[in-house]
């Protein structure tokens, strides 16, 4: 073959090269800034005017959320702050902590604040690595528990807990006791959400095994005798999930297929599941009658956080510290308008001043286990591991 | 020596080879790469712990998370495969050569199936089959009082037959292709020997389009081994688990590393079937474009009309028409799921009303919608070309290069883009576009990194059906070129580019609606500034707002369907004879 034979390839393979490469001149062109330590102080004492002057500067402000409630919070943030152009962006949770190391790794630019959930692996997979850093705002001070300042500021609690349906159980829940779900009475009849296939579902069941002492508490008030761990099962938390696993509990795939299975109007018979407490809220929207079994023994489940981080790379950080503050809502009783979208019954506000939202059991009637990121990030792991082993 | 080096580098077939391998060394080897860096420890050049490896493959737990789910992959993705190709090519023969009335409908009905997503049709199983295993509302059947057992409504059954109502139709886009390009001589020869003609539609047309036959196969095999949502669906309940599910579960609930070994194993399993499906089908010439063109003459079906007329239109009623109108009904339902509560407008159209679905709008309100509709039509329309582009190159290559690393690489490469999970692909661009650091430009951010996304995860489709079209050409078409001077550029743009159009644009299409349905890993890079339809049906579902999910998802089938019909116009345009 001739060079000169080469030249016609040559031309067909241009316009492969032209679609793969000639825009490459439209890249955003962005690198990061590096955050500083002394910077990230600075930015950390400065009062609310020196944050807002600051970031009015700045001029912008990009946020990645893993609900898309955060259009709403957008269209507040904008009212109250014309000056700064807020970019919002929906990601779930771990598509977001992907997202977020990549970028961080790569130096590409990236969001100014994370609104993320998943706590554990946000522990171990972000904070750890310095991609994401706390900032709690001087006004949350006084009236933030300790608990959500760290490892990152909480907004908000949210819920899996036990449900089930109030119109085929006008009475009540009809179980006291969590081991009654591993009796022959509820076999096949307790749906949840494949803890294998969801990190909240995994956290719950983590709890139950970091709760062991508890769980074997209940199982000698329920069963009246003490509970014998099967060979190989090291305490009463994976017993209870040895025994519920091998009482055919039902697996799907989204917690929306829990509240259709649990709570549809109409049932003989509905099962009973784990699911979000405020998705009770929906009841008459979608003809579901939800209730949550708070009193069950020894806790209805868990409770857990959505937290606020700023990125490392925050091109904006003084305007990502505002929207922080911003996203905790004001000094009314029920945040104002900021945090009207988080202000609903069955979530509770992480703020120790603002009141629950009616409509759903007082914090302090909830019986629901706080989790704690840090523990949880370190046996989740294996409890992964465990329900492999006996499905 | 630099002699030979240098005239080897100038031919022109080597020097394709290059750019093809280069282009996909960047948008598949290194995702791939990436992929089982991940998984090595840091010790010995990875970045992971190296546990991962031994935890999958030989721990207590290798048998519910390995080995089980990789029987039931291969189940699922094997009954896929056969079943997808058979139905796809009756279809196709019933479209191109049969002359049932209403044929070119059906030719237009039967690539809808592939527009709309998976989860449709699992939904569209589910409102018929749904037992009261679960919980909830139970299915047609169940409300008429019939008893559905577990087996007919949950697991390998309905994971199965959804995935084949999904990608028969890509089977039929194939085979369709390859059967319109067979010439009317070879059939009259068969039917003057006196062969039947279920004989000659056995014996001749179908082993003549062997090579889509297995392009076919491969894909509807590489989508049903990783397909999630419908085993997500139909087969959690009864803890029917596939590597695919397996796989996403581990990496969203934090266990990254654990996910990349399985994909890298699903990964080994689609090079096996690679492989074998290659071998079945080496050292046979397929070429049945001579250049005696002839129109292909029409069967007469007479007794067996009514029989195959039933059939085809039985398989569109069940995997188009049903699907679609379940869609459209959950749309205007008051309720999700649910058609005792009323139906209404109100997702469509309404304005906000806070006491339906916390306030949101109907879809057609949203600005967004229509820069969102522009966004997904175009990155469709420029993934369609670059794609085509790549594939159409990279089949010349294989068909033309005699080295077996060569074409046995761009082949593999081609082929496994499906099995790399999108969050990890997602995030193997964001490394390598993501500063502009080294040779690459820094996309990240802009409308081309999604394209170029695209472009490597709908790569399977534009290779196979170019290999599959290219393989009718016969060779001396080309080497008559060759004799009368025309080079090489000059026989892919005269020779091979038109009288493989047929399967390419078929190709284009595959690779558009591909795009435009459901991309997952989008979300990783996709801007506020690049909305897209996917992202958005995405947006509403993950908040609860099955409705306006779902009148996202059919406005996406829309144009689904617009380009597909567009593309048969195409089609029709080069060879006008053909249904």
């Amino acid at each position: 073959m001739s060079a000169r034979a080469a030249i016609p390839v040559l031309a067909a393979a241009l316009p492969l090269t032209l679609v793969l490469s000639a825009c490459s001149s439209a890249g955003a062109g962005t690198t990061g800034t590096d955050a500083a330590g002394h910077d990230t102080q600075r930015y950390d004492a400065m009062s609310h005017e020196e944050l807002v002057a600051a970031a009015e500067e700045e001029g912008e402000v990009v946020v990645y959320s893993f609900t898309s409630r955060i259009a709403t919070v957008a269209e507040e943030f904008r009212k109250e702050y014309p000056g700064i152009a807020i970019t919002e962006h929906d990601i779930p949770s771990s598509e977001q902590i992907e997202r977020l190391a990549s970028e961080h790794a790569a130096g590409a630019s990236t969001a100014d604040v994370a609104y993320v959930s998943d706590a554990p692996v946000v522990v171990t997979q972000l904070i750890e690595e310095g991609v994401l850093l706390p900032y709690v705002p001087p006004r949350m001070d006084d009236v933030l528990p300790e608990e959500h300042k760290e490892p990152l500021v909480t907004n908000r609690l949210s819920t899996k807990v036990l449900m089930y349906n109030e119109e085929a159980h006008p009475d009540g829940a009809p179980v006291e006791n969590l081991w009654e779900l591993t009796s022959g009475a509820w076999e096949g009849r307790v749906v949840m959400v494949d803890p294998n296939g969801r990190g909240d579902y995994l956290d719950m069941v983590t709890e139950m095994v970091l709760r062991a002492d508890e769980m074997d508490a209940a199982y000698q008030e329920w069963a009246g005798e003490p509970l014998q761990l099967d060979d190989g099962v090291e305490n009463a938390g994976y017993q209870f999930l040895a025994d519920l696993y091998a009482n055919d509990v039902i697996l799907v795939d989204s917690t929306d297929a829990v509240n259709e299975a649990v709570g549809a109007t109409g049932q003989d018979n509905p099962p009973l599941g784990f699911t979000t407490y405020s998705d009770r809220r929906d009841n008459e929207d979608e003809g579901w009658a939800l209730q949550v079994a708070g009193e069950v023994a020894p806790a209805p489940g868990i409770i857990f956080p959505a937290m606020l981080g700023v990125t490392a790379d925050a091109q904006n950080p003084a305007a990502a510290r505002l929207l922080i503050d911003f996203m905790m809502g004001d000094d009314s009783a029920d945040g104002g308008p900021a945090y009207a979208p988080f202000y609903v019954p069955g979530d509770y506000p992480a703020r120790s001043d603002l009141q629950d939202p009616e409509g759903a059991l007082p914090r302090e009637e909830f019986a629901a286990w706080p989790i704690d990121p840090e523990e949880s990030a370190a046996v989740r792991g294996e409890v992964a591991d465990f329900l492999l082993t006996i499905q | 020596m630099t002699s030979r080096w240098s005239r080897a580098l100038l031919n022109p077939v080597t020097l394709l080879a290059l750019v093809v391998l280069l282009v996909l060394g960047v948008l598949v080897a290194a995702p791939l790469a990436g992929l089982i860096g991940a998984t090595v420890p840091a010790g010995a050049g990875g970045t992971g712990t190296g546990t991962s490896w031994r935890d999958v493959l030989a721990s207590p737990m290798s048998q519910n998370l390995f080995w089980t789910p990789l029987r039931n992959s291969i189940l699922v993705a094997l009954g896929t495969a056969v079943l997808s190709t058979v139905l796809g090519g009756f279809l196709a023969w019933v479209v191109v050569f049969s002359d049932i009335p209403g044929k070119r409908l059906i030719g237009v009905l039967a690539t809808i199936p592939f527009a709309l997503p998976s989860f449709a049709l699992a939904l569209a199983w589910t409102s018929v089959f749904r037992n009261d295993r679960v919980g909830g509302t139970p299915g047609l059947l169940g409300s008429l009082g019939i008893q559905v057992p577990d087996v007919l409504a949950w697991g390998a059954v309905p994971v199965t037959l959804t995935l084949v109502a999904h990608y028969f139709s890509l089977s039929f886009v194939i085979i369709a292709a390859a059967l319109a390009s067979l010439g009317g001589d070879l059939i009259a020869a068969a039917e003057l020997t006196g062969a039947s003609r279920l004989r000659v539609a056995v014996r001749i047309a179908l082993p003549a389009v062997s090579p889509a036959l297995l392009s076919s196969f491969l894909l509807a095999f590489a989508e049903g081994v990783s397909n999630f949502a419908s085993p997500a669906l139909l087969g959690l309940p009864v803890r029917f688990q596939t590597l695919s599910t397996r796989l996403y579960g581990a990496i969203s609930t934090g266990d990254t590393e654990r996910g990349y070994v399985l994909s890298i194993l699903l990964v080994a399993v689609a090079a096996v079937v690679l492989y074998l499906g290659n071998r079945a089908t080496r050292g046979r010439n397929f070429a049945v474009i001579t250049g005696k063109s002839s129109r292909p003459r029409l069967v007469r079906l007479r007794a067996w009309r009514l029989p195959v007329l039933t059939l085809a239109w039985a398989l569109i009623a069940a995997t188009t028409l049903l699907p679609m109108a379940v869609l459209a009904m959950s749309t205007l339902t008051r309720r999700a799921n649910s058609f005792d509560a009323g139906f209404t407008l109100h997702y469509w159209i309404g304005a906000s009303d806070p006491g339906i679905s916390h306030g949101m709008a109907g879809v057609l309100r949203d600005a967004a919608l229509t820069t969102a509709t522009g966004n997904t039509v175009a990155l469709g329309a420029c993934v369609a070309l670059g794609a085509v582009l790549l594939g159409m190159l990279g089949a010349y290559v294989v068909r033309r290069h005699r080295g077996p690393f060569v074409t046995g690489g761009i082949g593999f490469l081609s082929y496994v883009p499906f099995l790399i999970p999108g969050i990890a692909l997602g995030a193997a661009f964001i490394a390598l576009f993501g500063s502009g650091a080294g040779p690459l430009p820094s996309l990240y951010g802009t409308f081309w990194i999604l394209v170029l996304a695209g472009i490597a995860a709908s790569i399977p489709y534009a290779f196979q059906t170019a290999k599959s079209s290219l393989g009718q050409v016969s060779y001396e078409l080309e080497e008559a070129a060759t004799l009368a001077g025309a080079g090489t550029g000059r026989r892919i743009g005269r020779i091979l580019l038109p009288l493989s159009a047929r399967g390419v644009v078929g190709g284009a299409m595959l690779v558009f609606v591909t795009v435009v349905r459901d991309l997952s890993l989008m979300v990783l890079l996709v801007t506020p500034a690049t909305p897209l339809l996917a992202v958005q049906t995405f947006r509403y579902a993950s908040e609860g707002f099955t409705q306006h999910a779902n009148a996202v998802t059919l406005i996406i089938a829309a144009v689904s369907v617009t380009a597909t019909i567009l593309a048969r116009r195409l089609q029709g345009a080069r060879r006008p004879w053909n249904a």
